[in-house]
């Protein structure tokens, strides 16, 4: 088992991942409001806690090059936070910048290495040069000849805000509130984010009066543009009052402070040579908040999987005291046998709610993904000049957890062919009459028992005939066969290795990843991968995957006497062999499905498995037609017996190189059964070129 | 169905030697004597139900499932290049854990014992004939004795 400090250093990771997530999230925020003209104060301060935050941990930790990167990341964000240095596209670049090196280094941190890495370098370097443009220090907040008592106790930033906020001539407000204690964190943050659309909450200091011991009193300072009745109407309460803080009419400045209602707690009479007062609270002060607003905790998926392991033993259980009861019922116990029967359906049940939970647990929402593409769709279209339009939908579609830190790499790839090959250029757009900015759709929607994830692009289309001539030219199609292809059938060639979507003519990146790569990954988890594409309208590739990895339904089948599970979501139809309806083409067996052609395969030969001297293979053999994309194969098996819910294990180091196999499950009576692989055992058989006119019969049905 | 590896006192072969003591399991595969390293030996199973791998290597046995862990099991006799025997009663399987922190099974004929081996009746990396030498970190040279200590890494991970 791990050590102590191996498990503490592990959360400290897990951490500040979850830090630099949440610091990611807020530049695409950060980055959306500076394009609509107004970068959010709240989020720049928000970001500037983040790598504050992070700074100490890595610290903590002696993680010296994070505590580095951290450190100036932190200046830097400081000075954007009080206004000292401009934030625009550049110095979001250099920060979006800044996530990338924190994944770099958290990962080399996590192997516990410390070489060289240029994405740090190149931040640093950047960061210096940004650090020329630092405008001078404004002049400090005392000019404004502001109630002392305040000042004591408003930090540099907020004096920053109240500043700013003055400048814009906008209105202050006193709003003097009664929290329960109990419920204070929630009822504070529901509080600024309502009072978010009318300006903003600068600071709030406890009044040191309270109607009750369980109740604290807070005076919160506000900037708004809006009246007090607008306010009182929208944020008006039981437990609140608000007055409008007067300007003081010699200077134009506004007294804080008004008569006989102090916003500095009763007691510091003298706040200049005073400490200022602690704060029952400070979200945005600069400590680290003690209690955490959230009531979630960090679970390791492998303890989760372990959970489900015992899930598993405990189904094992179950039919052992199913088979007891038989026996019980054999020797006439009745009264007993109904009774444990009822105990038996109720263990049933509860363990059906057990599983249930656990995977239940093991969702996350997609969006988690979708924030990393965004930054990717950021940074490319940067790099491109491209100007992209983001939609995404369905972020909050669940899924399995695992899946989901498969599935960035894949999309990744996707949406950078998209914007690489898909998007044309501005000029190329404006001449073709479409906006200028392209729009990429990530849209995400659960369809029974799968995720559906669509990449959507308003580009220029898949150009079939230039795929084509790779496909030929790569040997993947005959030349003499390429005119009997469809136009689905020349979009699936996209899939073959080494066959790209990008145009030969006018690629410049050169960085589009295979989609045969994007589609091996997706068939690891389960999955089917489609594409559609009308030239000069847009090319939308479709994701369907599995909901969870953790439990399958299968069709458990038999073949010489082994047993094996075929997931449900590669089956189409089972049926039948008439063995005299079967004909050879080429090198195949096919059989004629509903007027089309259907390959089959005999998995006995396939996987040359050893039929007993005593079993003479059954009379009549099913065919189990699989199903991928556009693709289809019958698989011949012995018998079919039934429908099982199973949990795929993977097959150990030993055994990874043997293909034809997803994993293993476990049978229930202490047995081991194989989970095929549909979609590698349809690769195999109907490989290469050899596939592409396969797809072209099963097309004609 | 599971044996915890714990030897009876008196059947631990006493000390002949000096220096540090290392402890190795003993197994038999035909005649010969074998020894592993015991610390990675987490349990000695009776056979469980295998099932066949189709396309494996030959000398993977198949899988099996150990309380809800799926184990890979390897004829040890066939990974090291010895001719196939059949199995007998006495037919064991070690589940060893790797490197990567999984675990594997190894079916040899027979357990034996634990044996304490003091650093004089170990002789390191000797040159030994055949196939078997890739796999093999030693012999133990205990009273009147030869036993072939496996290098465990080299047998699961090679």
């Amino acid at each position: 088992m791990a050590e102590p400090g191996d498990r503490a250093r592990d959360e400290f990771l897990s951490e500040a991942q979850e830090i630099v997530e949440t610091f990611s999230r807020n530049l695409l925020s950060l980055d959306a409001s500076v394009r609509e003209g107004a970068a959010d104060p709240a989020l720049v301060n928000e970001s500037f806690r983040a790598v504050h935050t992070l700074k100490g941990l890595a610290g903590l930790f002696g993680a010296q090059r994070l505590a580095t990167v951290s450190h100036r990341l932190e200046d830097l964000l400081d000075d954007l936070r009080l206004g000292r240095a401009p934030l625009g596209l550049e110095t979001l670049d250099v920060l979006f910048s800044a996530i990338d090196a924190y994944g770099r280094l958290l990962a080399a941190e996590r192997e516990g290495k410390d070489d060289p890495i240029p994405a740090v370098d190149d931040l640093l370097s950047r960061l210096d040069r940004l650090g020329g443009q630092v405008a001078p220090k404004a002049t400090p907040v005392s000019d404004y000849e502001l109630d002392p008592g305040l000042l004591g106790v408003l930090t540099e930033y907020e004096e920053h805000r109240l500043r700013t906020n003055l400048e814009l001539k906008l209105r202050l407000y006193r709003l003097r509130v009664q929290f329960d204690l109990s419920t204070i964190d929630k009822a504070l943050e529901d509080m600024k984010s309502r009072a978010k659309k009318h300006g903003e909450i600068i600071t709030y200091l406890p009044t040191g009066e309270a109607s009750s011991p369980d109740t604290i009193e807070l005076d919160l300072l506000m900037a708004s543009r809006d009246d007090l009745a607008t306010l009182i109407g929208s944020l008006g309460a039981e437990n609140i009052v608000i007055e409008e803080i007067p300007r003081r009419r010699t200077t134009g400045i506004p007294s804080v402070a008004a008569p006989r209602t102090p916003l500095r707690p009763p007691g510091t009479d003298r706040p200049s040579d005073s400490v200022p007062p602690p704060r029952a609270i400070e979200p945005t002060g600069d400590g680290p908040s003690l209690r955490s607003l959230t009531q979630t905790v960090r679970v390791d998926i492998r303890k989760l999987d372990y959970l489900m392991n015992v899930v598993g033993e405990l189904a094992i259980v179950k039919s052992a005291l199913g088979r007891l009861t038989e026996r019980l019922r054999a020797e006439g116990q009745r009264q007993l046998v109904a009774e444990l029967q009822r105990s038996h359906r109720s263990f049933d049940r509860r363990l059906a709610e057990l599983q249930a939970g656990i995977l239940e647990v093991r969702m996350v929402p997609l969006g988690q993904v979708f924030e990393r593409l965004a930054r990717v769709v950021r940074q490319i279209s940067r790099e491109m000049r491209k100007e992209i339009r983001l939609v995404i939908t369905g972020a909050e579609t669940e899924i399995d957890k695992l899946i989901v830190e498969e599935l960035s790499d894949p999309l990744m790839h996707m949406i950078r062919n998209a914007i690489d090959h898909g998007i044309e250029t501005a000029h190329r757009r404006a001449e073709v009459g479409k906006p200028a900015a392209g729009t990429i759709a990530l849209n995400a929607y659960q369809k029974g028992n799968h995720v559906m994830i669509e990449v959507e692009d308003d580009g220029r289309g898949i150009d079939e005939q230039a795929v084509l001539q790779k496909a030929i030219a790569m040997g993947r199609v005959p030349k003499d066969g390429a005119h009997e292809l469809s136009r689905e059938e020349l979009l699936g060639l996209i899939f073959l290795p080494g066959v790209s979507t990008r145009d030969q003519a006018d690629d410049v990146s050169g960085r589009g990843v295979g989609m045969d790569i994007v589609k091996t990954n997706i068939g690891r988890l389960g999955g089917i991968i489609d594409v559609q594409s009308e030239t000069g309208i847009g090319t939308k590739v479709t994701i369907t995957l599995p909901i969870t990895l953790a439990i399958v339904s299968a069709l458990m089948v038999r073949v010489a006497g082994n047993v094996f599970a075929i997931p449900l979501a590669s089956v189409s139809e089972a049926l039948w062999l008439d063995e005299a309806g079967t004909e050879r083409l080429d090198s195949r067996e096919v059989i004629t499905l509903r007027g089309a052609t259907l390959p089959i395969c005999r998995l006995e030969r396939l996987l040359e498995l050893e039929r007993a001297p005593s079993d003479p293979g059954p009379r009549r053999p099913y065919v189990v037609v699989v199903a991928l994309g556009n693709r289809r194969l019958g698989l011949v098996v012995d018998h079919l017996f039934g429908q099982q819910d199973i949990v795929i294990k993977p097959l150990g180091r030993a055994l990874a190189s043997v293909r034809g196999f997803a994993g293993a499950t476990e049978l229930g009576d202490q047995r081991v059964g194989l989970v095929l692989d549909a979609s590698a055992i349809v690769d195999e058989v109907l490989e290469g070129s050899e596939a592409v006119r396969g797809i072209r019969r099963m097309a004609i049905g | 169905m599971a044996e915890l590896v714990r030897a009876p006192a008196g059947r631990l072969a006493r000390r002949g030697g000096r220096g540090p003591v290392r402890e190795f399991l003993t197994f038999l595969l035909g005649d010969d004597v074998f020894g592993v390293d015991l610390a990675r030996i987490k349990e000695i199973l009776s056979l469980p139900p295998i099932t066949l791998v189709p396309r494996a290597a030959q000398f993977i046995v198949g899988i099996c499932s150990v309380r809800g862990l799926l184990v890979s099991v390897m004829d040890l006799r066939l990974r090291l290049g010895l001719e196939a025997r059949p199995r007998t009663r006495r037919a064991r399987i070690l589940l060893v854990t790797t490197d990567p922190g999984e675990v594997v099974g190894l079916l040899v004929d027979e357990v034996r014992h634990v044996v304490r081996l003091s650093e004089d009746e170990l002789e390191l990396s000797p040159a030994l004939g055949g196939d078997v030498s890739e796999h093999v970190l030693g012999v133990g040279r205990p009273r009147g004795e030869f036993i072939v200590l496996l290098d465990l890494a080299a047998v699961v991970e090679g």
